[in-house]
């Protein structure tokens, strides 16, 4: 078990390195922070620019400022943003318990629609209500996420006037960005709890619990969701981590401060230390993940742990 | 019938001057206004950035020793007049007395010293504004409230950089107490708002300073809120959560959603910004100016700013705007001419369907349409042209500077300063960063020659000789000036667009 844990390990460590090896130098291969500084600011000399390249570190040859990005990685000191020069840290900080409170929420909303959504669909497999479901989760998978929050701005914000258009501030500004999320999530999902409710359905012990006499609810709610709980948990843990990903637009319509707002205007300045920062703070989250999940198989099936 | 109708007249205005009474009365004692800001600027300190967005919430923190409003005029502020001594090397400054700093701070001599000393020393030499101000060689205090600026070079345009950006006074003891850290978050000035908290990526609120020196302001509260993307920023004003949306932001497509809405309205003001379609003049069919010229007479700007534009901008025939010192009026642009411009291409020994680039800034929507009609204008005359988007910082800081583009580029510029120097000197002397392709003598002795006269009559006939130079010689096809757009609440009183988003709100008030 040790050796494999300590495999594991590596493996994650090495696609962390990887990852901020490519982000870093990938995006330094367009523009110069020092340039974007002067933009408006009239003509500049080749000494200003050396200046501020000095200020910034960006003089440096790569090798060097990603060797200085990974020994801050391990003092958990990501250096100071290029615009403003506060401390990476504090910008991270604020950004991603915004984030992760969203990303929570949107599974939430997701969970609640689509498991009766899904136990629904399987148990009136090729009948009316299945139809609609998988239509309308069909329409959900294929509609872009941005088109439908600013559907719902129109909506709620603009023509209803209940919810805020964007912000985080108070309980009703996370409605929308996270319905929004849940919605696209659902649709995915409601086929997932579907196919496995299916699967399980046809099991004996079902039609044992039948043949008691027990209530539907109770056959569908107490025996058959428990057993096609384990691969939906699995798979709803490992959807986590691809949902800290795709929240960047989401974020972006809703004017959201959490880490999707933070990448986006990192990107746009050439902030290189914030977006290394971000990046590698997402990928870690997403890297542990995986990790969690493999080690608790491992846990569960010795298979995989003598593999 | 008559004693009637007067007693009701009368009646009607007691009435109205009543609610007045009642109505001014709390707009007096509080009125909070928020504003959609594009971008955090992600430091307040004044020689941190260069960010339009920046200037926009600090003009109403910090002063500086002279002031530019709405009305782009030079006006004292913190310096109460000023004379010119040595010939231009010198200048002397009355410093306005009893003005304190948000923290009690006087505001003195010392506090300007202080402030162009680290504006050009090593903290100021971490940020891009001290090259604005290298003219400068030393501040001297000559009595409390006397100081002088000494020059090494006379620069005309000082006083307006005084005006902005770098050169807004800051408090010493604050600074040197608190350190640089505190200060970039926690900004001190002698303006007509202080600072009460700032949420980075989310906005920073003000409040009235009283003691303000040039009269309390109206408003009690200013609330900035950073929002980037434009549907955004509208939904918010829609939803009357916002009352002011201040540029670059509203797109040209949004307006009629705004103007369409009862309670808001569009408030637009000729800005700095202008827009052309710069040449290769150093290879291809554009090193030759007849092709150039014949490019400029084949597209009809004027129907460009009409439609695409929404007639929210004005053609150019140089790359100002009407606005900057150094504009021509009598200067007209070339006319729109197909056929003079086939006769050119014939001439010029261009053939039929001759191919050409044009590389753009992906994300400008205005500019994505114009380019397209500017292709379609083209294919009129015989020219194909193809065009090529680039996200907005791989052009600007790597194709330009390279001299890697098409036939055609994108440039668009929108220095603060309204001075043309600023713009002629960066798009046409050689080495520049941006003037990948001219090298010409004349135009850089021209540009040089104009930079340390003080004499504004003199500097504005040669600026206006270098407009007519560069028209001359085609090396842009100037397209327009494009409007600052501001969405705007009804609820908002008294409210004066800047044509440089420097927004001072000491008389706005709101409903």
């Amino acid at each position: 078990m040790t050796g494999f844990l300590i495999k594991r390990l590596l493996q994650a460590i090495f696609v962390v390195i990887a990852i901020t090896l490519i982000v870093s130098s990938a995006i330094r291969l367009t523009g110069d922070p020092a340039m974007m500084m002067f933009q408006g600011g009239g003509s500049m000399t080749e000494d200003d620019l050396a200046r501020i390249r000095a200020a910034l570190g960006t003089d440096k040859p790569f090798i060097v400022q990603y060797l200085a990005f990974l020994k801050g990685l391990v003092t958990l000191d990501f250096g100071r943003s290029f615009v403003g020069g506060t401390q990476v840290s504090t910008l991270i900080g604020n950004a991603l318990p915004a984030t992760l409170l969203l990303a929570f929420i949107s599974m939430a909303v997701s969970i609640v629609l689509s498991i009766p959504l899904g136990i629904k669909a399987a148990t009136a497999r090729g009948k009316g209500a299945d139809q609609l479901i998988r239509i309308l989760s069909l329409v959900g998978l294929s509609f872009p996420n941005f088109w439908l929050a600013i559907m719902l701005v129109l909506l709620f914000s603009i023509t209803l006037g209940w919810l805020p258009p964007s912000g985080m501030s108070g309980m009703a500004s996370y409605v929308m960005p996270a319905v929004t999320m849940g919605v696209i999530l659902t649709a995915t999902n409601v086929r997932l709890v579907r196919s496995s409710m299916l699967e399980t359905l046809q099991s004996q012990y079902i039609m044992v619990a039948r043949a008691k006499g027990l209530s539907e609810n109770k056959v569908l709610y107490k025996h058959a969701l428990r057993n096609c709980a384990i691969p939906l948990i699995t798979y709803f843990g490992l959807q986590f981590g691809g949902l800290l990903g795709g929240i960047v637009v989401i974020e972006r319509v809703f004017n959201w401060p959490g880490m999707g707002t933070l990448a986006f205007d990192a990107v746009a300045s050439r902030d290189y230390p914030v977006l290394q920062a971000v990046i590698t703070v997402l990928s870690l989250m997403i890297v542990g993940i995986n990790l969690l999940v493999d080690i608790a198989y491992g846990f569960v099936d010795p298979r995989i742990r003598t593999e | 019938m008559k004693t009637i109708e007067r007693g009701l007249r009368a009646g009607v205005m007691a009435l109205a001057l009543s609610g007045a009474v009642f109505s001014a009365a709390p707009a007096l004692a509080a009125g909070k206004m928020t504003i959609s800001s594009p971008q955090d600027p992600g430091s307040w300190d004044p020689i941190d950035t260069f960010l339009v967005a920046w200037a926009a919430v600090s003009t109403n923190i910090f002063d500086g020793l002279t002031y530019r409003g709405p009305d782009m005029k030079l006006v004292p502020a913190l310096a109460e007049s000023w004379e010119e001594l040595d010939e231009g090397k010198r200048i002397r400054f009355k410093l306005r007395q009893n003005v304190s700093f948000h923290n009690g701070e006087p505001f003195n001599a010392a506090a300007v010293k202080y402030t162009f000393d680290r504006l050009l020393g090593e903290e100021g030499s971490k940020g891009p504004q001290r090259s604005n101000y290298i003219a400068i060689e030393s501040v001297e205090v000559i009595d409390d409230y006397t100081v002088d600026i000494k020059l090494s070079t006379p620069d005309p345009v000082l006083l307006t950089k005084l005006a902005g950006y770098g050169a807004m006074i800051v408090p010493p003891k604050y600074i040197e107490e608190h350190g640089e850290d505190h200060f970039n978050l926690n900004p001190v000035g002698t303006g007509a708002f202080k600072f009460v908290s700032y949420e980075p990526k989310v906005g920073i609120k003000l409040e009235a300073n009283s003691e303000y020196w040039g009269g309390a302001p109206k408003l009690s509260e200013l609330d900035f809120r950073f929002i980037a993307e434009p549907a955004t920023a509208v939904a918010e004003l829609q939803a009357g959560r916002v009352d002011l949306v201040i540029p670059p932001i509203i797109p040209i497509g949004m307006i009629p959603v705004i103007e369409g809405d009862d309670n808001l309205e569009i408030v637009s003001v000729p800005g700095p910004t202008v827009d052309s379609l710069r040449f290769n003049t150093r290879d291809g069919i554009t090193a030759d100016p007849k092709v150039r010229k014949a490019i400029i007479m084949a597209v009809d700007r004027k129907t460009i700013v009409e439609s695409i534009l929404a007639g929210q901008g004005a053609e150019i025939a140089t790359f100002q705007s009407a606005l900057s010192f150094g504009y021509d009026p009598d200067l007209a642009p070339l006319p729109f001419d197909p056929e003079g411009a086939k006769t050119l291409l014939q001439e010029a020994g261009v053939k039929e369907g001759a191919q050409l680039q044009i590389d753009i800034r992906g994300n400008d929507a205005t500019m994505n349409e114009v380019a397209q009609i500017v292709s379609s204008y083209l294919s009129m005359v015989g020219l194909t042209a193809t065009i090529k988007p680039y996200e907005t910082n791989v052009l600007l800081n790597d194709i330009i500077p390279q001299g890697k583009t098409g036939a055609m580029f994108q440039q668009k510029w929108g220095g603060w300063t309204f001075d043309y120097d600023n713009t002629a000197y960066s798009m046409y002397h050689s080495g520049e960063k941006w003037n990948p392709y001219e090298k010409d003598e004349k135009l850089d002795k021209l540009l040089e020659s104009q930079r340390p006269l003080t004499d504004r009559a003199e500097r504005e006939k040669i600026l206006r000789e270098i407009g007519a130079y560069v028209a001359d010689r085609a090396l842009e096809l100037p397209l327009y000036n494009s409007n600052a757009i501001y969405g705007v609440s009804k609820r908002v009183k008294g409210f004066v667009a800047a044509p440089d988003n420097r927004l001072k709100l000491t008389d706005v008030t709101v409903e």
